[in-house]
């Protein structure tokens, strides 16, 4: 149609010109439109109900369980949008760009809304009377060692409930997992410094050396440390904090470094033992067995090792010296290995050295209602489970807030043990991979709609129960909260005990109001102390405080020397945590797809990060799609050349390539987590997500790359406002 | 040439194209500053007059929202029944059954809006009631009227006025007393929206001022 030179910018100018006069016409003439909308007035409403004026109400972020405070906007009783709620020590009014999302989580088109029963391949819509019904029937005569519940991590009231229901059966199979998180530095932490989960003041330190710890990112807490970054950045008695990174595939708060170090990966815990010599040698006092420990890790050994430069280590250990307090923190990165649980004792060893141990890591406060702690969820208990389904062990298996059939590496067969079990329920928000492997399948109601308590593993300066109410009227009829699921089949086990709860609304109610002189309400009566308590959605609290013990020890301290390098699988993978996407349970909210990764500026797709100089050698130019293959599966992804990469590595994010779930995840990207080998942790049992061993090769086809940066971006218009500089070339002691 | 000839010819065919669709469908035809916008069937015929004119209620007291907000908002159902359950007299009128039928069925009566700018205007309720109501002490029927109309002679309310821009834009331009009873102007601040300063007394006190003339004040 548009030949002969007609092109697409003649054709917008029509099209502007055909508005125009589609305008004028209209122009002065009455452009209302009477009688056309509809305008549906409340039947009733409260006083404060104002059309268009906006009220706010407080709830706590679900969306991870760093436990952020957030205040969410409501007009006309719709929820718009979230935000931070000042008051929280934990985020102090912001939120991460997962946070934001929640909205759509909430919204979400593909939201499971009716109790789904399987019948041959396709689901058929039950009420929840028979649901209920049915797993009355599948438990009854069932005993507590062939019921199996699965879970993510939990706290507060919703973990003693479920507690009370597994309880009733004697069920002593509670697996909290969680994909991505740091269970093997908890293990470290708690050997070295009598706590899991101590307090890194950030903040306070002068300097940050950081092993693969993305704080600002995705580690822990990361709106809480992001907080606590701005303050080291502007200084403890005017001195600029300075941050050096280490590790393989560069992160967000790599990215912020002063200093980046790229290591070999895996030798994270070598340089520590190192840096640990070098400090000696520069005349820091090292007990007996720390000084028998590190002797053999010398500069030229270290540095031949991890591929950091004897200089550099220098560099580092003068800092580290000049400058007191510092942090030294252990990320996922340094965790990852066969040898995970060295690394971080090797590198929370470091910290004793320095003597942070009791200045900027400090001990945390704690909860003092122990039953609602938080059941933090790791991937040991993964393993255990599908160990017992394998030996189909289970006739009943519950999951909950988690998605093994997608985060489980393929080689665990997780789908096909899953199905060994006779009758397995699902509480759902989605139909994601798990869910479709359900008998019966659960619907749940969003995270702002639901009750709840929540007790965030990472406390920041004081103790405190997040509260979660909801923040406006359910969307849909039939889902139901997971704490009122609890308490219906609680009262099928234990009517009596239970029976004067009409809800959870009525549980939590009671439950805190029974605590109420503990929570610091004792000179309110009821009512008030419980609106109160909703109005402000935190209940701050006088928490215990737990021993800090710094006696981190080098015994039984051995570090394997680098891997080999395989013949076959000469490549090491890296499966990058996505500060918006983590472990892909949220790939459904078309926000998290559509905001670019914040290194490659990708979106909407998967890709395969590769060192510059490494594709030069195998011939790979960005936008090959090139095949990642190990000896557990292959996937295929777009190249992106990234010069901040390990030259022996290839990192592939997590969190895409669903193959269910709903229309914004389905069929994007590719899944790392199907081709992780089975590696695990030797002492803690943790799966080892970065020991996967692959090759690449190109598949042929190429494409273009859709990302935010562009060629001119990249080029800065030849006007050098950022200007790249190699680590080699950087002096420290100009910078800081 | 050759390719701005007949681009241009292109374009007069579909300016044409597009203004006779444009005018075709058009179907209300030129209205004036007087014309009635149409007839709307609403799911109960309102007696506007019963309400406002035989029982002289005060306007915000069933759009209590007007005062408050950007919206006027049509009154929740339970203010309907907060009268209506105690007046025996009119209980068994047609119209007064349906609306208990909505009560009990606990459902919204969907009204069809009579008022509808479009999306991109913006136009604040709270904001001329203040300016008119409570600083100017206007009667309300007259301040609602200035938009609205005559509504107490109507049953339905019907549109009466253009609310066009221009419409808006010529009571803007007109010179309005800014002061209650010759006391301080519009919450303490002059309004100088126009190029040209207010009329002021003797004393220099603002006493007129025009209408904010910003594009941005209604086109956010
Ligand atoms: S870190 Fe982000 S996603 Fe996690 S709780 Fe805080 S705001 Fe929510």
């Amino acid at each position: 149609m548009m030949n002969s030179g007609f092109d697409r910018r003649d054709f917008l100018k029509v099209l502007g010109w055909g508005g125009a006069a589609v305008a004028l016409s209209g122009c002065g003439n009455g452009s209302v439109e009477d009688g056309k909308e509809t305008v549906v007035s409340y039947v009733e409403t409260n006083d404060y109900m104002i059309p268009s004026i906006s009220v706010y109400f407080n709830s706590t972020c679900a969306q991870c369980d760093a436990g952020c405070s957030i205040t969410g906007r409501l007009r006309e009783g719709r929820v718009l949008k979230l935000e931070g709620n000042p008051d929280s020590t934990i985020n102090r009014g912001k939120t991460c760009g997962l946070g934001q999302a929640g909205v759509q989580h909430h919204y979400n088109p593909d939201r499971v809304r009716e109790p789904l029963l399987r019948t041959g391949s396709s689901g058929e819509a039950i009420t929840w009377e028979k649901a209920y019904a049915l797993i009355a029937e599948k438990t009854k005569g069932v005993s507590g060692e062939e019921i199996a519940f699965l879970s993510g991590g939990v706290s507060g009231h919703l973990k003693v409930l479920l507690g009370n229901y597994l309880d009733s059966f004697g069920c002593k199979n509670h697996f909290a997992y969680e994909a991505i998180a740091p269970a093997v530095l908890r293990a470290a932490n708690k050997k070295s410094y009598g706590v899991e989960m101590p307090r890194f003041n950030i903040g306070k330190a002068k300097v940050v050396l950081s092993f693969g710890a993305d704080f600002l990112g995705s580690w822990v807490s990361p709106v809480h440390f992001s907080q606590q970054y701005a303050q080291f950045r502007k200084g403890v008695d005017g001195q600029r904090g300075v941050l050096i990174q280490v590790e393989s595939k560069m992160t967000l708060t790599g990215a912020n470094a002063d200093r980046w170090l790229v290591v070999r990966p895996g030798t994270e815990g070598i340089l520590a033992l190192g840096l640990i010599n070098a400090l000696g040698a520069h005349g820091v006092a090292l007990s007996g067995d720390v000084a028998a420990a590190v002797k053999g890790y010398d500069k030229a050994r270290v540095s031949k090792d991890t591929g950091v430069s004897a200089e550099q280590i220098d560099k580092i250990v003068a800092l580290l010296k000049a400058r007191t307090p510092s942090l030294v923190l252990a990320g996922s990165a340094a965790e990852g290995y066969a040898h995970g649980s060295q690394n971080a004792a090797a590198i929370n060893l470091l910290n004793q050295v320095l003597g942070n141990v009791g200045k900027t890591v400090e001990v945390a406060e704690v909860v003092p209602f122990p039953q609602m702690a938080p059941t933090t969820g790791n991937t040991a208990a993964l393993r255990k489970l599908n160990d017992g389904l394998a030996a189909g062990k289970y006739k009943v298996l519950f999951s909950y807030a988690a998605n093994p059939v997608f985060t489980a590496p393929g080689a665990m067969k997780f789908k096909d043990n899953m199905a060994k079990a006779g009758f397995k329920v699902v509480f759902a928000h989605y139909l994601d991979e798990t869910a479709l492997q359900a008998d019966l399948v659960l619907p749940l109601d969003s995270a702002l709609e639901d009750w709840n308590t929540q007790v965030p593993e990472y406390l920041a300066t004081c103790a405190q129960i997040n509260i979660q109410q909801p923040l406006m009227e359910k969307l849909h009829a039939n889902t139901r909260g997971m704490g009122d699921i609890l308490l219906a089949l609680l009262k099928q086990r234990r009517a009596e005990e239970y029976k004067g709860f009409e809800d959870y609304y009525a549980y939590l109610r009671g439950a805190m109001l029974k605590n109420k002189a503990a929570l610091g309400g004792g000179k309110l009566d009821d009512d008030t102390f419980w609106n109160e308590t909703l109005s402000k959605g935190i209940v701050k609290l006088e928490g215990r405080v737990g021993g800090l013990s710094g006696r981190a020890s080098a015994a039984g301290l051995t570090l394997p020397a680098p891997a080999a390098v395989d013949a076959q699988y000469p490549l090491q993978l890296i499966p990058s945590v996505n500060a918006s996407l983590r472990d892909g349970r949220h790939t459904n909210q078309p926000w998290l797809q559509e905001s670019p990764d914040p290194l490659t500026t990708i979106v909407w797709d998967s890709w395969v990060e590769i060192h510059p100089r490494k594709a030069a050698e195998l011939g790979i130019v960005e936008g090959d799609i090139v095949e990642v293959s190990g000896k557990n599966g292959s996937i295929k992804a777009q190249a992106y050349l990234f010069p901040g990469i390990h030259p022996d590595a290839v990192s592939i994010p997590l969190g895409r390539g669903h193959e269910a779930m709903g229309r914004y995840a389905k069929g994007y990207g590719v899944n790392p987590f199907q081709i992780l080998d089975p590696v695990f942790d030797k002492e803690t049992g943790e799966l080892a997500l970065h020991e996967t061993r692959v090759k690449i090769s190109k598949a042929g086809s190429r494409v273009i790359v859709v990302k935010d940066e562009g060629v001119v971006g990249g080029m800065q218009m030849g006007k050098k406002i950022a200007v790249r500089v190699s680590s080699d070339k950087v002096k420290l002691s100009e910078e800081v | 040439m050759h390719r701005f000839l007949r681009l241009s010819v292109l374009l007069m065919g579909l300016f044409a194209a597009a203004s006779t669709f444009a005018v075709d469908a058009q179907t209300p035809a030129l209205t004036t500053e007087d014309d009635l916008g149409p007839a709307i069937e609403q799911p109960i015929e309102f007696p506007h007059v019963r309400h406002a004119k035989d029982m002289q209620i005060n306007c915000m007291y069933c759009h209590t929202y007007a005062r408050r907000s950007a919206v006027a908002g049509i009154p929740p159902l339970q203010k309907c029944i907060g009268c209506h359950q105690y007046i025996e007299s009119v209980k068994d009128k047609p119209r007064i059954k349906t609306l208990f039928e909505y009560w009990d069925a606990k459902k919204a009566i969907p009204w069809k809006k009579v008022h509808d700018l479009p999306d991109f205007v913006r136009f604040n309720h709270e904001r001329h009631i203040k300016r008119f109501y409570f600083q100017q002490n206007r009667p309300v029927q007259e301040v609602c009227g200035y938009c609205h109309g005559d509504v107490k002679e109507m049953t339905v309310a019907r549109r009466s006025k253009l609310l066009s821009m221009g419409w808006c834009v010529s009571c803007h331009q007109k010179e309005h007393p800014v002061s209650a009873e010759g006391g301080t102007p519009v919450g303490n601040q002059v309004p100088w929206y126009s190029m040209k300063k207010p009329p002021a007394d003797a004393s220099g006190k603002v006493i007129k001022a025009k209408g904010p003339n910003d594009c941005s004040v209604c086109h956010k």
